[in-house]
């Protein structure tokens, strides 16, 4: 193949995938409804003032004491900040594609080079990206008035440049460490042999025998549930982080620290236990093919019902472990620990249900959802001690309203 | 029985059902035939309780599906085109989870799926994690799923397409047996010849509406036995083993 045609051949090829990015960027675009379009808006309004009101204070007395020019220098360095933190997000979320096998056609059968498919394959991962947009904007706008707002303009198009390039040097770095990982092959270059590893899963061993029992339908998809989270799937991969973090609440109270910071500390990570059962839920949740959960005889009691009774187990399991741990504690405190635990993991776990729930079969909506809502209550309470708890419920309230529509949902 | 009203859907712009009316009686084999686009899986996605009609309404027996979802569905059964499932269930896994959620007696449940999985050649994969099986393999545990109950209504979604000729054989007969007692089918496919030899009436599809429906006299009788081809094909697989690993 001669220059010239290797040149027309990755002009065709880069025309193509641009191409395809469009459409897929409309496509997504449309793919969320109006209304979550709105409650995603609004999310990220509401964070973006939490995070200016953060930011403005320190930055306006900073002026007072120092002037314009350290103020900027801050606004880069938060700003180069959140640019690394965009780059750490896109290396996470390709390594991650690069392990499952990336979504799309097969990507090895199509006649494209590696580099190109590299480069769409690394843009998909590379959106994650602009997710650190949101608290840059903040940040920059938190700048008004103290430093010339052309300087303001020209930090935030140097952080867009340094997002990219940073997502970029993410991606690259997913790369080489899927190659790294990757079996040696001859005669297949790098991006090959990270996809034909990634596209082999599974074992070839039997499973076990199948136990034919009359139970309830939620029954059925409680331990449907249990049986799908303890193989390889998402959903086993969600159920890391609250057992681990189920452990380390316990273990906060053998810590050789204060007593009143393990009871904070055993709170703290009894809530985070919390969030992260309700994202399983959620990813659980999302295990259920689509045709099969809607051709059976369900309804939203019986699938929301087995989905709220797994908050109900992790908080019950919660409560438990913490009883048992913190027995050293007075027992008035110790039951004010357990009444204020039992109250916010359940309520935390059931958002995660209903979200599960009401945005099925899109768990990354819900997913996304629970992390705003979540983050917002956090914010909400920093500002406002306890008023986070006031938001939950709100969402909480929100989200059950929508339960009974459950059943005229539709995949897309 | 199953009744489609006035059944209407639209995807954005395009209309893909207008008013759409058919019915399949206790005892019949209702055949669904149309190109490529004409609506046959949206038809049978609608009356499956996938996707909620614009206009129009689906009764199952005298219940109207989108009223009463829970207890229409007790009496239909799904077999998809493309069927997706929990994939890392094994196929038994799969049926005992679908069986217990219908409420069906479980020892009867399992008898059923042991005999069906062995005429459908699924016998010996029965216990491999789903995600393993061919394409023909996921098409016949889709159909079982979707008749372990003897449903009173029956969907079918090009079911038969990617079986081998023995399952297909097999299928075809399992359709033919619920029918016999009672059930009303409703099958689509574009393979004409297995319309003809499987159905009692055919309705045709085009661009989203009814273009005709036909009974089966007005395409004459099929032919007696099997088809030359079906014959060859089960002398072969009488030798050989059937639909090898995925």
């Amino acid at each position: 193949m001669n220059a010239s045609t290797l040149v027309e051949r990755e002009r065709r090829e880069s025309d193509a995938f641009r191409l395809l990015e469009r459409t897929l960027v409309r496509r997504r675009v449309a793919g969320v409804d109006a209304r979550l379009r709105v409650e995603l808006a609004a999310l990220a309004a509401l964070i973006l003032g939490f995070l200016f009101w953060q930011v403005r204070i320190p930055l306006d007395s900073l002026e007072r004491r120092t002037g314009v020019a350290t103020v900027a220098e801050v606004e880069f360095a938060g700003l180069a900040a959140l640019a690394i933190g965009g780059g750490g997000i896109a290396f996470a979320r390709h390594t991650v594609r690069l392990r499952r096998g990336p979504g799309g056609p097969a990507w090895l059968a199509l006649p494209v080079t590696p580099r190109a498919l590299g480069r769409h394959l690394a843009w998909g991962s590379r959106a994650t990206a602009w997710l650190a947009l949101v608290p840059a904007a903040a940040w920059v706008l938190a700048g008004v008035q103290l430093v010339p707002a052309w300087w303001l303009v020209l930090l935030f198009a140097i952080f867009v440049w340094m997002l990219l390039e940073a997502a970029r040097l993410g991606c690259w770095l997913a790369v080489r460490d899927a190659v790294r990982r990757a079996e040696p092959r001859s005669g297949l270059d790098d991006l090959s042999r990270v996809l034909v590893a990634a596209r082999r899963v599974g074992t070839s061993a039997p499973l076990p025998a199948a136990h034919w029992r009359r139970q309830p339908a939620w029954r059925a998809l409680l331990v449907k549930d249990l049986v799908v989270t303890r193989r390889p799937s998402p959903a086993r991969q969600r159920a890391i982080a609250p057992i681990a973090l189920l452990v380390s609440s316990a273990v906060a109270w053998a810590l050789p620290i204060a007593p009143a910071l393990a009871h904070a500390l055993a709170f703290a990570l009894g809530l985070l236990t919390a969030a992260t059962l309700a994202e399983w839920i959620i990813a659980v949740a999302g295990t259920d093919p689509f045709p099969v959960l809607r051709g059976l005889p369900l309804g939203v009691a019986s699938v929301w019902g087995a989905r709220l009774l797994w908050a109900v187990l992790g908080s019950a399991s919660l409560l438990v472990v913490q009883a048992l741990c913190a027995r050293a504690l007075h027992p008035m405190a110790l039951q004010v620990l357990l009444v204020w635990l039992g109250a916010a993991s359940l309520a935390i776990g059931a958002l995660g249900a209903n979200y599960a729930v009401t945005l099925y079969p899109r768990v990354e909506h819900a997913q996304r959802m629970l992390a705003l809502s979540l983050g917002l209550a956090i914010a909400a309470s920093l500002m406002i001690p306890l008023v986070g708890w006031v938001l939950v419920f709100t969402a909480l309230l929100h989200s059950a309203r929508r339960l009974p529509g459950w059943s005229r949902q539709e995949a897309f | 029985m199953l009744r489609i009203e006035r059944v209407s859907r639209r995807y954005g712009d395009l209309l893909a059902l207008d008013d759409v009316s058919l019915e399949a009686r206790p005892g019949e084999i209702v055949g669904l035939l149309g190109a490529n686009g004409a609506g046959k899986s949206t038809v049978l996605r609608t009356a499956a309780g996938l996707q909620p009609p614009d206009a129009g309404r689906v009764l199952v027996g005298e219940t109207d599906l989108w009223k009463d979802p829970v207890a229409a569905k007790r009496d239909l059964g799904y077999a998809a085109e493309e069927p997706e499932f929990y994939e890392e269930l094994s196929v038994d896994e799969y049926l005992a989870f679908v069986s217990a959620v219908r409420g069906v007696d479980p020892g009867a449940a399992r008898a059923r799926a042991a005999d069906l999985g062995v005429r459908l050649g699924l016998g010996e994969r029965s216990r491999e994690p789903v995600r393993r099986l061919s394409h023909g393999m996921r098409k016949k545990t889709s159909l079982l799923a979707a008749v372990l109950h003897r449903p009173a209504v029956l969907l079918c979604d090009e079911a038969l397409e990617g079986l081998d000729a023995g399952a297909a054989l097999a299928a075809k007969q399992e359709l033919r047996a619920l029918a016999d007692q009672g059930a009303a089918v409703l099958f689509s496919s574009h393979v004409t010849e297995t319309i003809e030899r499987l159905c009692d009436r055919v309705v045709i599809l085009h661009r989203g509406r009814v273009a005709r429906t036909l009974e089966r006299r007005e395409w004459g009788a099929p032919e007696p036995g099997l088809s030359p081809l079906e014959r060859e094909f089960l002398a072969l697989a009488s030798a050989a083993p059937a639909e090898g690993a995925a």
